[in-house]
C-alpha cells in the first residue's frame, strides 16, 4: 500500500486528522453542560467570524497588530544590524557592548514587562519596546557573525583593489554577511510576531488581536478566541512566506542548494 | 587556564563598570527611587527574600512547572517527530496539521487554554509542554530525516530489530540536532512560563514580579529580572555543555 | 570591434618602459604554534619590464607567499621588494594578482565584478563601462556580462578573474596558478589567450605554475624553487621568440630538463646535510 504517495491521497490524508478533531470538538459541544462553555459548536465559531468580519473589528485588529509588529521589527532590526556591524568591525565595541548584550539577552523577553510597565506604562511605547527587543536580539547576533567571519579570500580581493574601510564594508563585508543577516531577520520576524501577541495579551487594553483575545477570555467567548488564533497563525504564515520570497530574491546570486 | 580566566575577567569588566556607574548615579540621586533603585538595593532585596524563604519558594514552584512541562512536551515532541520522520503515513496524516499549528505563536493559545483548563497548575504545565513540544518535534524530525540512507540500508542488511536500531543507530546519529532542538525548546518553555505566571498565577517568579510591579517595588522587579535571566542562562549553558560532551564523544 | 584588430598586430606594441621588479634579500617567517618557521630565505630576483617569468617548485615551498608579498597583501617580511625603484609597502593598482581560484564575488554579476576593480582607479567614470566591456570581450566572455559567477563554468569564471585583473592595466601582473583549476583543453585555450594579451599589453608577468610545459611555453625565464626554506635553485632562460609553436622541439627539451631538475633534488653547495632526510629525523 503506497496510497500516501499519491498527491490527491496525501491531501485527503492530511485533512483526515483535522476533520476528526473537529468532529470530536463538535461532539463535545453537543454533550452540553459545563463543557459547552469551552467547546463551542463549530457553527458559532463561523458565526463569530462573520460577525467580527462584518463589524470591521477583525480588520482593525489585524491591521493594528500587524503594523505594531512591523514597526517594532523595523526599529529593532535596524538597531540590531547597526550594532552587529559596529561590533563586527570594531573590537573595542565588541568588548564593551558584547558582554552587556549577552547578559541582557538571557532575561526571558516578557520578563521585562513589569519593569517596562513601571518605567513607561502599559501603552504603545511598552509594546514597541518589547517587540523591538525581540527583533533586535537575533539581528545583532547574526549580523555580527556574518561580519566577523568574512572570508579572507574575499577581503584579500578588496585589499588588492585598494578599498577603503567603507568600500570594503559596502562591497565585500555586507554582501558577504547578507545570507546570515537575512537569517537573523527571519528569526526577528518570528520573534517580533510572538512578542506582539504576547504584549497585547499581557497588557490588554486597546485594539489588536491579542487584546481581543484577552477580552474574549474575560467574557468566556471561545468562538472569538478561536477566530483570533486562526487569524494570528495566518498572518504569521503570510509574513514568513513573503520574507522567504524576498530572501530568495536578494540571494539570487547564490547557487541553488538543491 | 589563567588566560581563560583573565579573558572572562576582561569580558566582565564593562558589566562591572556599568554596575558601579549605576550605583554611583543612584547614590547621587540621579534617578527618583520609583524609577530606578541602586544595584545594592536589588541585592538587599534578593538577600531578604532569600532569607525569608520567599525566593526559594517562588523559584522552586517555577522550576517544578518548567521541569514537568518541559519533560512532558519534550518527550511527546521526540516521539512525534521521530514517528513522523520514520513513517511516511504518519507524516501524511499529521504533517499538515503540525505545520499549520506551528504558525501560531504559543502565547496565542493562552486564552483558549485558560477557558479549557482554568488557571490552575495543569494550565501552566500544558502551556510549557506545548512550548517545548514544537521545537523538539521539529528537531527530532529533521534529525532523524537527516540520518544518512546508508545507515538504514546497513540495518536492513543485518535485519537489526527495531529497538536496537533506534538505540544503536538512530539515536547517536540524530542526537546533535535534537540537542539543539531541546535547548531551543527549554528557552521557549522558560519564556512562556514567565509569561503565564505574569498573566495568571498565585506563585512563581513571574507572579513575584507582577505583584512587585503592582506594589511599585522596583527592587523586587529588578531582582526578578536578574533571577529569571540567571535561570535562562544556566539552562542554556547546561544543555550546551551536554551538547559539547556528546559531540566530543561522537568525534572520538 | 577594434579589440580584435589589436590581436592581429602583436608585434606593433612598443617595448615597455616600466614594470621592473627587484627583489633583494627577501626572507619571510611564519609563526606556527609559537615556533618560527622560515618559508622564504634570501630570495634575489630581477624581472625586466615586460618580461614573462614563471616560477615552478614543490608544493609548500613558498610560491604563493612570495606572490602575496609582492602584491602587498602581507607586509611583514625582511629584505626589499621594489617596483620601478619604489619600495612596496602595501597593495596598489599598479600590481594585479590572479589567484588559483577565481575569487569573483558571488553576489555580483561578471560585469560588476570586473568594474569593481576600477572603483579607486583614476579612469574617468564615463569611460569605465566601455573599458569593462572591452576586457570582457577580450576574454571571449561577451554575452555573459549579467551572469553571476555560479552561472559560469570554471574556465569562464577564471577568465573573468583575468579580465578583472587586467582592467586596471597593472604594470606588473602576478598569477598564482591561474589555470590550475582548468581542464587540459580549456587550459591550452586560455594559455593562448594569455599570451596574446601579454603580447598586446606588454605588462610584466610573474606566474606561479605546476605545469612545466605551460611555464616553458609562455615564459622568457623559468625560476626553479626549492623547499624548506624556499630558495631559488636555478633560473632557466627560454630564448625563443613569441608567439611560439607548442610543438617546438627546443621547448620539449627544456621542459624535460626542468622536470628532471624538479624530480631529482640537486645538492646545494655547502649544505649537503639537506640532502639525506631520514624518516627518523623527520619524526623528531
Ligand atoms: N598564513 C600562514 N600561516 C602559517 N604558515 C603559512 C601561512 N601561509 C603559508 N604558510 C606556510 O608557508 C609555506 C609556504 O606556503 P605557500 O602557500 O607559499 O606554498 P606554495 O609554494 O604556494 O605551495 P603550493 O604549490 O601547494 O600552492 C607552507 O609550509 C605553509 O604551511
Ligand atoms: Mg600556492
Amino acid at each position: 500500500m503506497r496510497a500516501h504517495r499519491h498527491p490527491a491521497a496525501r491531501v485527503a490524508l492530511g485533512l483526515l486528522i483535522p476533520i476528526l478533531l473537529l468532529a470530536l470538538w463538535q461532539a463535545q459541544a453537543e454533550v452540553g453542560g459545563a463543557r459547552a462553555l469551552a467547546f463551542v459548536p463549530l457553527a458559532s465559531i463561523a458565526a463569530a467570524f462573520a460577525e467580527l468580519a462584518a463589524s470591521g473589528q477583525l480588520l482593525t485588529d489585524a491591521v493594528t497588530t500587524t503594523s505594531r509588529a512591523l514597526t517594532g521589527l523595523v526599529l529593532g532590526a535596524s538597531a540590531g544590524v547597526l550594532l552587529g556591524i559596529a561590533m563586527g568591525l570594531f573590537r573595542s565595541v565588541d568588548r564593551l557592548i558584547g558582554p552587556l548584550y549577552h547578559a541582557i539577552r538571557q532575561v526571558p523577553l516578557l520578563g521585562w514587562l513589569p519593569l517596562i510597565g513601571l518605567w513607561v506604562g502599559n501603552g504603545e511605547a511598552a509594546k514597541l519596546l518589547i517587540v523591538g527587543l525581540a527583533a533586535f536580539y537575533p539581528t545583532v547576533l547574526n549580523t555580527y557573525e556574518g561580519i566577523v567571519h568574512a572570508e579572507r579570500r574575499n577581503t584579500d580581493v578588496g585589499a588588492l583593489f585598494g578599498f577603503s574601510r567603507a568600500q570594503l564594508l559596502r562591497h565585500v563585508l555586507l554582501p558577504g554577511a547578507l545570507p546570515l543577516i537575512l537569517t537573523g531577520l527571519s528569526q526577528a520576524i518570528a520573534f517580533a510576531w510572538i512578542a506582539t501577541i504576547g504584549t497585547e495579551l499581557l497588557l490588554g487594553a486597546g485594539a489588536g488581536l491579542g487584546a481581543t483575545m484577552s477580552l474574549a477570555q474575560a467574557q468566556q467567548r471561545m468562538d472569538v478566541i478561536l477566530v483570533a488564533i486562526a487569524i494570528t497563525g495566518l498572518i504569521g504564515f503570510t509574513l514568513n512566506t513573503l520574507f522567504a520570497r524576498l530572501r530568495g530574491h536578494l540571494l539570487r546570486w547564490q547557487p541553488a542548494i538543491a | 587556564m589563567t588566560s581563560n580566566l583573565s579573558r572572562i575577567g576582561f569580558g566582565l569588566a564593562p558589566l562591572v563598570a556599568l554596575l558601579l556607574l549605576w550605583q554611583a548615579a543612584s547614590a547621587a540621586g540621579l534617578f527618583p527611587p520609583q524609577v530606578l533603585v541602586a544595584p545594592a538595593d536589588v541585592v538587599a532585596a534578593l538577600l531578604a527574600m532569600w532569607r525569608n524563604g520567599e525566593l526559594v519558594a517562588h523559584l522552586s514552584i517555577s522550576l517544578t512547572r518548567l521541569l514537568i512541562g518541559f519533560g512532558l512536551g519534550a518527550a511527546a515532541g521526540l516521539a512525534f517527530g521521530t514517528a513522523l520522520a520514520l513513517s511516511r503515513l504518519a507524516e501524511a496524516l499529521f504533517g499538515p496539521l503540525f505545520q499549520a499549528l506551528r504558525q501560531v505563536p504559543v502565547l496565542a493559545f493562552l486564552p483558549m487554554l485558560v477557558l479549557l483548563l482554568g488557571i490552575e497548575e495543569r494550565f501552566k504545565i500544558v502551556v510549557v509542554a506545548i512550548a517545548a513540544f514544537f521545537p523538539v518535534a521539529l528537531a527530532a524530525f529533521d534529525g532523524v530525516r537527516g540520518v544518512p540512507r546508508s545507515h538504514f540500508e546497513v540495518a536492513k542488511l543485518y535485519r537489526t530489530p527495531l529497538l536496537p536500531f533506534l538505540g544503536r543507530i538512530l539515536l547517536p546519529a540524530a542526537t546533535p540536532p535534537v540537542l539543539t532542538g531541546l535547548r531551543i525548546g527549554l528557552t521557549r518553555a522558560w519564556l512562556v512560563l514567565i509569561a503565564c505566571e505574569l498573566l495568571a498565577a498565585g506563585s512563581g517568579i513571574g507572579q513575584m514580579m507582577e505583584m512587585a510591579r503592582q506594589l511599585f517595588r522596583i527592587d523586587v522587579v529588578l531582582a526578578g529580572v536578574f533571577v529569571s535571566g540567571l535561570i535562562g542562562f544556566l539552562l542554556d549553558r547546561g544543555v550546551k555543555l551536554i551538547e559539547r560532551r556528546t559531540l566530543r564523544w561522537k568525534a572520538a | 570591434m577594434n579589440v580584435t584588430t589589436l590581436f592581429d598586430t602583436p608585434a606593433a606594441a612598443s617595448p615597455p618602459i616600466d614594470g621592473a621588479l627587484t627583489i633583494a634579500g627577501l626572507s619571510k617567517d611564519f609563526t606556527v604554534g609559537g615556533r618560527s618557521l622560515p618559508v622564504l630565505d634570501g630570495i634575489d630576483l630581477v624581472v625586466r619590464p615586460g618580461e614573462f617569468v614563471s616560477i615552478v617548485g614543490p608544493s609548500g615551498c613558498g610560491k604563493s607567499t612570495l606572490l602575496r608579498l609582492v602584491a602587498g597583501l602581507d607586509t611583514d617580511f625582511a629584505g626589499e621588494i621594489r617596483l620601478d625603484g619604489k619600495r612596496i609597502t602595501g597593495t596598489d593598482l599598479d600590481r594585479g594578482l590572479i589567484f588559483q581560484d577565481h575569487r569573483l564575488f558571488p553576489w555580483m554579476t561578471l560585469e560588476e565584478n570586473v568594474g569593481l576593480a576600477l572603483l579607486n582607479s583614476s579612469i574617468p567614470k564615463a569611460q569605465r563601462a566601455r573599458i569593462v566591456a572591452e576586457h570582457i570581450a577580450l576574454l571571449n566572455l561577451a554575452g555573459f556580462e549579467k551572469a553571476y559567477p555560479h552561472q559560469l563554468s570554471g574556465g569562464m569564471a577564471q577568465r573573468g578573474a583575468i579580465a578583472r585583473a587586467l582592467v586596471t592595466e597593472p604594470k606588473l601582473l602576478l598569477l598564482d596558478e591561474p589555470l590550475g583549476a582548468l581542464d587540459a583543453l580549456t587550459r591550452i585555450h586560455v594559455q593562448t589567450e594569455l599570451q596574446r594579451i601579454w603580447l598586446r599589453q606588454r605588462s610584466t608577468m610573474l606566474m606561479v605554475t605546476h605545469d612545466v610545459e605551460e611555464a616553458v611555453y609562455l615564459s622568457d625565464r623559468v625560476i626553479i624553487m626549492g623547499a624548506k626554506p624556499g630558495r631559488i635553485r636555478r633560473i632557466v632562460d627560454i630564448d625563443l621568440p613569441h608567439p611560439r609553436e607548442r610543438s617546438l622541439p627546443q621547448l620539449h627539451r627544456l621542459r624535460d630538463e626542468i622536470l628532471a631538475e624538479l624530480i631529482q633534488p640537486v645538492p646545494t653547495p655547502g649544505e649537503p646535510e639537506n640532502l639525506v632526510r631520514l624518516p627518523v629525523r623527520e619524526a623528531m
